[in-house]
């Protein structure tokens, strides 16, 4: 047995370590695998804190500044919890702009995941055949001209003019500011339909064509990847194979229709004609949401008070000292269960196991022939996340064309209203729940004397980064790291990727050493026993959920070590 | 050769956005006349990452034009990273802190950068590559040339500086004078903004590499950017406001928005001009209020509540009587120069003559 642990961990949001302990494993040739994993985030600012006390309205500007990477989701989500708070219905078209602002959005931080985030570890994989385009331009111009990173660099040309079509809409990208209680603040004019459609075409088309193409080519390149841990560790393990989930996958829906916003989307329980539906996914089916069912656990966080309260009921009382605890994460959970969110979870409650999208040009009509995908693994993977992420971000292309046309047929019609405006509420509460990118997202507002005074916000970053609950289970991130396939190999990237294919190591570690010498040592991190051993698997597993922990707003690191160490089902002082 | 032209101080005649689209072929010229690569370390205290995202919606240059003909210089590089960068950095773990280390050790021939996002918080509040972030930026702003403050947090204390926040954020400048490092406060300049606008940093990088430190105002903010009023000087909406005409919420193609809480009367940005992702809008085109992202007391003072009135606009001849002081004071500016002419003396001696 030996430890290690990555710290910081680059191209994710915010600041999240982990700290492994690993094993040899008889069914994988003996090489380590990961058997126990701590996930601890390190950064807090205390949003829920300084809101109190503030107009209500200010949480539109406020909680967006909770991410930057996901900034448009909070600004929906408390415009949904006012909108419940002040009893406002927003009109038709203040959906529609609502809706394709968050479209709109959507391309941008899906596309970025895929190329800026994960890719470099999926290139890698994938080889010089289908690897090259995804990989980062490292050999600049020249290498670009070849087609190295041709489609990285094509995802910042294409997320940035996504971003035009939320500023055209909400003034600027990141941070929007056109949200408003009952509706939104800017009108609809067929100069901003148009300019909007003419950018997204673009993005539709990279979306629809490259990025598709690419996972496909991911598909292809896993077969690969398998023969070669065959060999390797004498058993297949491919990308569906490494960081298994729970198997249990929760959802809040995302863009209502206008026809079912009232009977439908206000009520969470039904939420079936929206774009996204709610539900909580297992035993191989959806069931309706509960909100009732949420609930936090602070066993082994840095709170007193009790566990499994509701987000109504919530409290934070911080205390450092709490004997037994190791992370200032909460522990959602939903019916008492440990629930992975994202956009797996989008696509299970939605489409169950088999999902088919259309890819037919919003302009040309020409049709390029459905995508398909058939789940690998129920129970979640590497593999299944980062495709469920790429169905989603294709489904959303193509509404967003819908969203549009209908917005456009409603200036004609000129039915523009935007706002259903009502004066701030003395006493109320209201709660909002939308999909961010990286999972289900939960405001919960209550209102005295016209000033917030009570605000919890339940995020993705808290469902997918939970620490261990009241029950000792771990959360959704640390069980797939832990879950026995996260193979921590002593060889490092480039005898990885020679092994893969026939000297692509040695090319890759050309083109990384010229622009440091170091580059050759990535990921290789020393354990407590003084072996190197390389972290790329469970970086991978780590980046599959697309964390994104400035959500994680009750969250803070333990300056002692020892909170994280002294405690925990069988790991006592790793360090 | 094209000559070193002090684009922020056009800027600051006419406008960021006019200097970008007259200028820049001279400035992708103009620096490629060193022989190293920018070296940057770009690093993240309490902040929401909007920044870096708001950098990689940079159009004109984009992202990958700075990376891979900007930051170059002549070093032959086909892309330059930051020596570190959070969000795009191939490196984790034990490879990223060396990565920091190395650029603090590092003693090149160009300008050594610091970039800093998100707000400084008292100790244990914030912790990265098993050290707090207090002891990170101490090191690094001794080894820095010059300290961007990028965005509001690191600029003022940003959003995590609220009234009644538990972990007594501020920007970096007041940090580094709290710690008694007020020399190395004196490198620091402002980019505030929430998030920060991406052409002032790479207007502001520009200028640097060229030898330029860029004139302050008396936050350290450039004059380039901050110079102007929004409501008295740019916004395009001023004419309503004359004429009494004011826009109710959802209206956002006809009256001035400061009956909905616009703060243009109180905040001095370019964001009329420049406006945001690739001159597309900003936030009082779409019927929204200015919420006054770039100024010092954000968001308390006089910007929250923000869909609230201002309850007065103090002028004088006209003009707000904040723009009146910045006249005064040159001060911060001049600390700045000072680093950056005792920098070039150090350096004189390791480039034997070179220049």
């Amino acid at each position: 047995m030996a430890t290690f642990k990555v710290d910081p961990i680059s191209r994710i949001e915010g600041h999240l370590k982990i700290e492994c302990k690993i094993e040899r494993s008889p069914q994988l040739n003996n090489e380590y695998v990961v058997t126990e994993c701590y996930a601890p985030v390190t950064m807090f600012r205390g949003f829920e804190i300084f809101m109190v006390g503030r107009d209500p309205r200010d949480a539109l500007l406020f909680t967006p500044r909770i991410c930057g990477v996901c900034p448009n989701p909070h600004s929906i989500t408390s415009a949904m919890a006012l909108d419940d708070a002040f009893g406002a219905v927003p009109p038709p078209a203040a959906i529609l702009i609502r809706n394709i602002e968050e479209a709109a959005y959507y391309l941008y931080d899906h596309l970025i995941h895929f190329y800026l985030l994960i890719g470099p570890e999926l290139g890698v994989l994938m080889g010089p055949e289908y690897g090259a385009p995804i990989l980062p331009p490292v050999a600049g111009r020249e290498g670009l001209a070849k087609g190295i990173g041709v489609n990285y660099a094509k995802c910042v040309e294409v997320q940035r003019r996504a971003n035009e079509v939320v500023a055209i809409w909400g003034g600027k990208f990141p941070h929007v500011t056109s949200y408003y209680p009952g509706g939104v603040l800017v009108e609809p004019t067929l100069d901003r339909i148009s300019k909007s459609i003419a950018a997204l075409v673009p993005v539709w088309e990279f979306i629809a064509l490259r990025h598709m193409q690419d996972i496909m080519n991911l598909i292809r390149a896993n077969e690969r990847l398998k023969e070669v841990t065959a060999s390797i560790l004498g058993v297949e393990v491919g990308l569906e194979d490494i960081g298994i989930g729970v198997g249990r996958f929760l959802s809040f829906g995302m863009m209502p229709g206008i026809d079912d916003y009232e009977s439908d989307w206000l009520d969470t329980s039904k939420r079936r004609n929206s774009l996204i539906k709610a539900g909580a996914y297992y035993d191989g089916s959806s069931h309706p949401l509960d909100e009732s069912k949420i609930s936090e656990d602070v066993k082994y966080s840095f709170y007193d008070g009790p566990d499994g309260l509701h987000p109504w009921e919530g409290v934070t009382n911080p205390n450092r000292d709490k004997p037994g605890a190791y992370s200032w994460t909460k522990a959602p959970r939903y019916d008492g269960e440990v629930f992975e969110v994202g956009p797996m979870a989008r696509m299970l409650n939605t489409f169950g196991m088999e999902w088919r999208i259309p890819r037919v040009h919003p302009i040309t009509g020409e049709d390029y022939g459905d995508f398909v995908y058939r789940v690998r693994n129920p129970k979640g993977s590497v593999l299944d996340r980062v495709v469920a992420r790429a169905a989603c971000v294709l489904l959303v292309a193509n509404a967003v064309f819908q969203y549009l046309n209908e917005l456009a047929s409603l200036v004609k019609e000129g039915n523009t209203k935007v706002i259903d405006k009502k004066p701030v509420p003395s006493q109320a509460r209201g709660r909002g729940l939308w999909e961010a990118p990286r999972g289900a997202l939960s405001h919960w507002v209550k209102i005295s004397d016209g000033k917030i005074s009570h605000y919890q916000c339940v995020v993705p970053g808290t469902w997918n980064w939970s620490p261990r609950d009241a029950l000792d289970r771990p959360g959704p991130g640390e069980s797939a790291i832990q879950c026995g396939t996260t193979w921590v190999p002593t060889l490092n990237v480039v005898e990885i990727a020679n092994a893969l294919y026939t000297g692509w190591g040695d090319l890759l570690a050309a083109a990384l050493t010229r622009l440091n010498p170091k580059f050759a040592k990535l990921n290789m991190e020393r354990t407590d026993s003084g072996e190197y051993v390389n972290a790329t698997i469970a970086l991978l597993v780590v980046r599959s959920f697309d964390p994104c922990l400035a959500c994680g707003v009750h969250l803070i690191t333990p300056s002692k070590r020892t909170y994280v160490f002294e405690v925990g089902p069988g790991l006592t002082s790793v360090y | 050769m094209v000559s070193r032209r002090d684009f922020l101080k056009i800027a600051a005649a006419t406008s960021a956005a006019y200097v970008i689209s007259r200028y820049k072929l001279d400035i992708l010229e103009v620096l490629a006349q060193s022989g190293d690569y920018v070296h940057i370390c770009w690093l993240n205290g309490a902040a929401c990452t909007g920044c870096s995202v708001s950098l990689a919606q940079a159009s004109d240059p984009d992202l990958l034009e700075v990376l891979m003909s900007i930051t170059t210089f002549t070093s032959g590089l086909p892309i330059a990273l930051p020596d570190w960068m959070y969000v795009i950095h191939p490196a984790s773990g034990s490879l990223a802190v060396e990565m920091i280390r190395d650029w603090i050790d590092h003693d090149g021939v160009g300008p050594k950068i610091l970039v800093v996002e998100g707000a400084m918080q008292e100790k244990g509040f914030c912790e990265t590559g098993g050290r707090d972030f207090r002891d990170w930026v101490l090191e690094t702003a001794d080894a820095a040339d010059y300290i961007i403050a990028f965005g509001s947090c690191s600029s003022f204390g940003g959003i995590p500086h609220a009234k009644g926040n538990p972990t007594g954020a501020m920007g970096v400048q007041d940090f580094l004078i709290n710690v008694g490092r007020s020399d190395l406060a004196s490198k620091v300049i402002n980019l505030p903004r929430c998030p920060g606008h991406p052409d002032s940093l790479i207007l502001t990088l520009a200028s640097l590499l060229t030898g330029i430190v860029p004139e302050l105002d008396k936050y350290n903010r450039p004059k380039a950017f901050y110079g102007k009023n929004i409501h008295d000087e740019q916004c395009p909406y001023r004419g309503f406001y004359d004429r009494g005409i004011f826009a109710d919420f959802g209206q956002s193609e006809v009256g001035c928005r400061f009956k909905i809480g616009c703060k243009g009367p109180v905040t001095w940005a370019d964001c009329p001009t420049i406006k945001w992702n690739d001159r597309t809008s900003f936030c009082i085109e779409v019927g929204a209020p200015c919420i006054g992202c770039s100024e010092p007391d954000w968001p308390d003072g006089d910007y929250a509540p923000f869909f609230v009135e201002l309850s007065s606009v103090p002028t004088l001849l006209g003009y707000p009587l904040e723009s009146w002081g910045a006249a005064f004071a040159g001060a911060a500016a001049l600390g700045v120069a000072v680093h950056a002419a005792r920098k070039a003396i150090k350096k004189k001696p390791v480039e034997g003559g070179g220049e």
